[in-house]
């Protein structure tokens, strides 16, 4: 598989991190950019590929990714799976709270006068339908959604 | 115990809000000094054109401060006295040999 | 053509941004169009204050920078329907953005909004700066300490410096209680000190903390204290003449025995 780690060293006053190397490259979608720390208000990650936190997204944190997102922690912030219009996209987090949710060109809140029902458990966000929903997540599952894009592209080279 | 009396009628005298007061006052001073240094470049310049009818100045090393000290505030003016004129202009204009 | 109103206090942390909030959600419910700017950019906070902080997608500098039209920044607000939010952005600081960017954006909102309040970031620095050059009008908050009097006092020589019209006091988090003991500096201390006009005087009030706790702004509630001097305040900027509630009146039963045996 073609995937490539990348990992933050953790410089407390960087505010935006992008790879313009990596987005020349074609097929740089699959690289995943490794995120070792907490991202705190006003820090935001974006990558052309995958980013995994190892920590927690608060509030005013924004990661942003041509692919998908996944939390190892708690989901407070901005997310944006898929940026570049990959609806495919996905948002996994270990507690999904996001201020605002967006894949590809979907954009979710959780809702007004409403307490958000905090279930305490992984959660996966994907567009079904045109709309993101939200449900539990299930090992296994991961086969379907994160990997989708690489097994159809399989399956229309072999087929 | 009469002091506790005014304590509890709110008659405290030494209430904290005039020292609050006070202390903004004095502070405020400086401030707003430190605001307009056009306000110490112009008494600069009317200090040096007076002083040099009387004495020979170091414009250069002359130095207009406010200090704050204790509880007042106080201008400063550090002038160097390169020499005292022999001669000097009186108030009507007549030249006075020392 | 809409009035654009700089709200700033030098001092953080004093009530601009809860002050904005209230004010321009007053104004609102007062069926005036208005806007308001947070200008706090790196430290945006009138979003979560307004309870609209999970509809942001673009922001002030998405807008001066051409990456969207300044429509789609402006949040409309979920209670009033003629109240918008242009939000800052909190990834990036003060620098961002440029006086000239700032005169244009609001010289853009002045056409369409009859109020336009601006959040000022605390200091005196580039935020500042940028905040109050495209306004015409300002409001200064200030507590009644001495820290931010003398902060205030500061802010209102900037602001006369910069040629603004005569800036007006709102002075907040007032303790009727405390001025009564003599523990607190009362309005006409700080009017005499600061020597500018005042707007109004906001109580300490615990529904503050409730209100920004739930992102509803306390104007909206009829028993709020604070949110009556709001109210107050919002109709003097609608230029209506409203009576200044009379905070040092002591009604408190030790005032009342004070009076009664005569020492008050």
């Amino acid at each position: 598989m073609l995937s490539s780690t990348g990992s933050d060293t953790g410089a407390g006053t960087r505010q935006g991190i992008t790879f313009p190397a990596a987005r020349e490259k074609p097929g740089a979608d699959n690289h995943t950019f490794l995120v070792c720390r907490t991202v705190r208000s006003g820090q935001r990650f974006e990558y052309p590929g995958n980013v995994v936190v190892m920590g927690d997204v608060h509030p005013g944190g924004e990661i942003v990714a041509s692919g998908h997102v996944i939390v190892m922690g708690t989901l407070r912030g901005v997310v944006h799976a898929g940026a570049e219009g990959d609806e495919k996209a996905v948002v996994m987090a270990f507690r999904l709270q996001p201020t605002q949710l967006r894949i590809a060109g979907y954009i979710t809140r959780a809702p007004d006068n409403e307490a958000q029902d905090i279930t305490g458990e992984p959660e996966i966000a994907r567009v079904q339908d045109e709309a993101v929903v939200i449900e539990k997540y299930q090992p296994g599952g991961e086969k379907r959604w994160l990997n989708r894009t690489m097994f159809e592209e399989e399956e229309e080279q072999n087929g | 115990m009469l002091e506790f009396l005014l304590r509890i009628f709110g008659r405290d005298t030494t209430a904290s809000k005039k020292v609050a007061k006070e202390r903004l006052r004095l502070v405020l001073v400086h401030d707003r000094a430190g605001v307009s240094p056009h306000l110490l470049e112009a008494l600069k310049n009317d200090l040096i054109s007076v002083i040099s009818e009387y004495l020979d100045i170091d414009t250069q090393g002359l130095e207009v401060t406010l200090s704050h000290e204790n509880d007042s505030v106080a201008l400063v003016a550090n002038i160097p006295i390169l020499r005292v004129k022999r001669t000097f202009k009186t108030g009507a204009e007549t030249s006075v040999k020392a | 053509m809409g009035e654009v109103i700089v709200i700033t206090s030098g001092k953080g942390g004093v009530g601009k941004t809860t002050t904005t909030a209230n004010l321009g959600t007053g104004l609102a419910s007062l069926g005036k169009k208005v806007v308001l700017v947070d200008t706090d950019i790196g430290l945006r906070n009138l979003d979560v204050v307004m309870g609209l902080e999970n509809r942001i997608v673009y922001d002030l500098l998405d807008v001066v920078e051409g990456r969207c039209r300044l429509k789609q920044a402006l949040i409309k607000d979920k209670r009033l329907e003629n109240l918008y939010l242009l939000p800052a952005n909190q990834t990036r600081d003060k620098t961002a953005v440029s006086r000239q960017q700032m005169v244009d954006l609001m010289a853009q909102l002045r056409e369409e909004y009859e109020f336009v309040l601006i959040d000022c970031p605390a200091g005196i620095e580039m935020g500042f700066k940028n905040a109050i050059a495209g306004a015409e009008k300002a409001l200064v908050v200030t507590t009644p300490e001495v820290a931010a009097v003398r902060d205030a006092d500061r802010i209102i020589g900037l602001l006369e410096a910069a040629e603004m019209e005569a800036p007006r006091l709102i002075i907040n988090r007032l303790r009727p209680d405390m001025v009564r003991k003599g523990d607190m500096m009362d309005i006409e201390d700080m009017l005499e000190i600061l020597a500018i006009d005042l707007i109004g005087v906001v109580p300490e009030d615990e529904y503050i903390v409730i209100s920004t706790n739930r992102g509803e702004p306390a104007v909206l509630d009829k028993h709020s204290r604070a949110g009556q001097a709001y109210r107050n305040i919002a109709r003097r900027l609608t230029g209506e003449e409203v009576p200044f509630l009379n905070w040092d009146a002591g009604n408190g039963i030790m005032a009342r025995l004070r009076r009664l045996i005569g020492l008050g």
